[in-house]
């Protein structure tokens, strides 16, 4: 057994829950039934992994096999790591019928063919998507486990989500990506985040986003149903309003849990207090970083507490209308990308 | 013992009744009082209660190289400092610092054998205090020059080549301090207003538990409030034509449910821009005078930042709280830390925080 094998399996077991392992271990299946009623989960984290280290070197389990075993854990906790989002474009007329074998096969064989030590495992998720583990090496070094990259594609659709992927290996990807799905382009999405199936929701559109119309009111009907429109004060009138405004923008329901949006402004300075200021020609070039546990939840709270003036801006009402969270503007463009 | 310089520590105010009453001999001047009678007698022009100066020097670019040994000032820079303000501190002596080292370490053996954690890794056989004064730092002729304290845990097992371990280090300081305040103590009393530490916790705690018990002064947390922050980022954009800021970062929060988090970061050229636009006409500046900076002018800057901000998301930022502000010449944060990263613009930084610490003293 190498020593990679060995520091894959310690970090893995370092990072999971010790009852999340015994679930893992289960899935994974490379125990023996007698060696998984010997493993005893109450003892401490150190010496539970002392003995899987010594089931392993008496297993001769590869590298492979952990790798695989660390891919059940992925597949199974998909809310850590930075996920970035990307978008296939251009789809070629036989897109729309690749198969889950014919994917996996043509991805294997092209990217073999730009790097020349890869490892590829791919898994079939329950929900359509095909799971790619991929560990990189170069012409001189063998691929590193240590530090593979997950590629989560959900098949006849153009979205892609990535995590660990350095700038180097992505015109990689992108090239294995597009030869075997049969589009023609692969872009940024302009759209990332911790929690995958937050990010997959928002870009897929699979939250139950309940936008009331612009021509249907239905607080104003309600608080005539309920109560007397005589004593409706207009405190009451200006709530009910606001209230509208953020369902309006960010709808009634659960949010999807993003933790933040940047906007890249290169516009020109608006302050009518400030003469020098906007009269000058230059934009005015900052970055806004919003951040939150659930930062679709906290707007939608600054709109119904009226720390949000109406109506809400675009800039953030794009975010879950155009599932992105990068924002670079500029005047004449407004509300563009790079 | 323990137990009552618990008490101290976290409830400054009743300490210095109950040290007045018992001792008689603690200074019972305040800042705030003592800026309140100048003014009645026409001292000083406008200073209402208990607020910080509404005009300032510009900052200049310090030739505090030349005057302090770059060993003492990599002491006081690139460290990240909690603060605290002290009251001034009875019959303290910059000729003693010998003889406070020797009384500290014991002060800290003694505290460690009466079971009070001191958590440090491996066999430790005491501890190495050192005081030193800066030599070059103070800025009025009334200030007191700054002592830096230091912490060395000295180890059973070390070698004998082997460097002592640092485990804490903290400074008090004055930097032009309000004169006529400084000049109402009477004479046993040195006032070094601003305390900073960094290190473990329990040895802060032995620290000013040493200082209240030797110099009958109090230790309380000093923000780095609203006001403060605000300067700060003037200040530093103040100085972007000599000395880089490479950018100008501050940070909000909105009281909302999920909290809201609102990093904005401005390109330096920019910020100097609109920080250069909200500047009076120099003209009108008296000639000869140095340039001094008005908090008029600091307001407008953020305002202008707000402004700009508010058109584009619709948000008022005066809905949230200022918690940090930091640029490449340092950074400060709302819970009282401070981290000076240029030592040209040290001194600029220190004056505003040595003000801001003789407010917070307790009446």
């Amino acid at each position: 057994m190498d020593d990679t094998t060995k520091r894959l399996l310690h970090r893995l077991i370092r990072r999971t829950s010790t009852e999340m392992l015994k679930t893992t271990l289960g899935k994974w299946g490379r125990l023996t039934m007698a060696q998984r009623q010997s493993l005893d989960f109450t003892q401490s984290k150190s010496a539970l992994t002392e003995e899987l280290l010594t089931l392993c070197e008496k297993n001769g389990w590869t590298v492979k096999n952990v790798a695989e075993l660390e891919m059940i854990h992925v597949i199974d906790n998909p809310n850590q790591g930075m996920w970035h989002a990307y978008r296939l474009m251009d789809p070629e007329d036989d897109a729309c019928s690749v198969e889950l074998t014919q994917f996996k096969e043509r991805f294997k064989t092209h990217l073999s063919e730009v790097v020349r030590h890869v490892s590829v495992k791919t898994k079939k998720h329950t929900d359509e998507a095909v799971w790619i583990r991929i560990a990189w090496g170069d012409t001189f070094s063998r691929p590193n486990h240590l530090k593979p990259t997950y590629v989560v594609y959900h098949l006849q659709t153009p979205y892609v989500f990535v995590t660990s992927l350095t700038s180097k290996q992505k015109p990689l990807l992108s090239q294995a990506l597009i030869l075997s799905t049969r589009y023609q382009g692969f872009k940024d999405a302009n759209l990332s985040g911790r929690k995958l199936t937050a990010i997959r929701d928002l870009l897929m559109k699979q939250y139950p986003l309940v936008f009331p119309t612009n021509f249907s009111s239905p607080v104003a009907e309600k608080d005539q149903t309920m109560s007397n429109p005589c004593i409706i004060k207009e405190q009451d009138g200006l709530e009910a309003k606001r209230l509208q405004m953020a369902r309006g923008a960010f709808g009634d329901g659960v949010l999807p849990q993003l933790e933040s949006a940047v906007y890249k402004l290169e516009t020109k300075f608006k302050d009518q207090t400030n003469r020098i200021m906007t009269e000058r020609e230059e934009p005015f070039r900052c970055v806004v970083k919003f951040t939150s546990t659930n930062l679709l939840e906290s707007f939608r709270q600054c709109a119904a507490s009226g720390i949000v003036s109406p109506p809400i801006t675009p800039l953030f009402s794009s975010i879950p209308l155009k599932g992105k969270n990068y924002f670079a503007l500029k005047d004449k463009t407004l509300g563009s990308s790079p | 013992m323990i137990c009552v310089i618990v008490s101290v520590l976290r409830t400054p105010h009743s300490s210095v009744a109950v040290q007045m009453r018992g001792k008689r001999k603690s200074c019972r001047q305040s800042y705030s009082s003592c800026l309140g009678a100048s003014s009645r007698l026409g001292l000083k022009p406008v200073l209402t209660g208990r607020r910080l100066n509404t005009s300032r020097r510009a900052p200049k670019s310090h030739s505090i190289t030349e005057k302090v040994t770059p060993e003492q000032l990599a002491l006081l820079l690139k460290t990240e400092w909690k603060l605290s303000y002290v009251t001034p501190l009875y019959q303290f002596r910059h000729t003693q610092l010998r003889s406070y080292c020797r009384q500290l370490s014991a002060f800290i053996a003694a505290e460690k054998q009466q079971g009070l954690a001191v958590e440090v890794e491996g066999m430790q056989s005491g501890y190495r205090v050192s005081f030193s004064a800066v030599q070059g730092m103070a800025e009025a002729d009334d200030d007191a020059e700054t002592v830096t304290i230091q912490i060395h845990s000295k180890s059973m097992l070390a070698k004998q080549d082997e460097p002592e371990k640092l485990v804490w280090s903290g400074w008090l300081s004055c930097i032009n301090g309000n004169p006529d305040y400084l000049h109402s103590l009477p004479n046993d009393f040195t006032c070094l207003p601003l305390f900073g530490s960094s290190g473990q916790e329990v040895f802060t705690f032995l620290v000013q538990s040493w200082f209240q018990k030797t110099f009958d002064c109090c230790f309380g947390p000093l923000e780095i409030n609203h006001t403060s922050l605000q300067w700060l980022a003037a200040l530093w954009t103040n100085c972007h034509t000599e000395s880089s800021i490479q950018h100008l970062k501050l940070i909000w929060t909105l009281p909302v449910e999920p909290q809201l988090q609102i990093t904005y970061t401005v390109n330096p050229q920019d910020a100097w821009s609109l920080w250069s636009s909200v500047r009076k006409d120099p003209e009108e500046e008296n000639e000869g005078e140095e340039e001094s900076i008005d908090f008029e002018e600091v307001v407008r800057f953020i305002q202008g930042l707000k402004n700009h901000f508010y058109k584009h998301f619709r948000l008022d930022l005066s809905a949230g709280t200022l918690k940090q502000v930091s640029t490449a010449l340092g950074s400060a944060k709302y819970s009282g830390r401070i981290k000076i990263s240029n030592s040209r613009y040290m001194i600029t930084t220190l004056t505003l925080l040595t003000e801001a610490a003789l407010l917070k003293m307790p009446i």
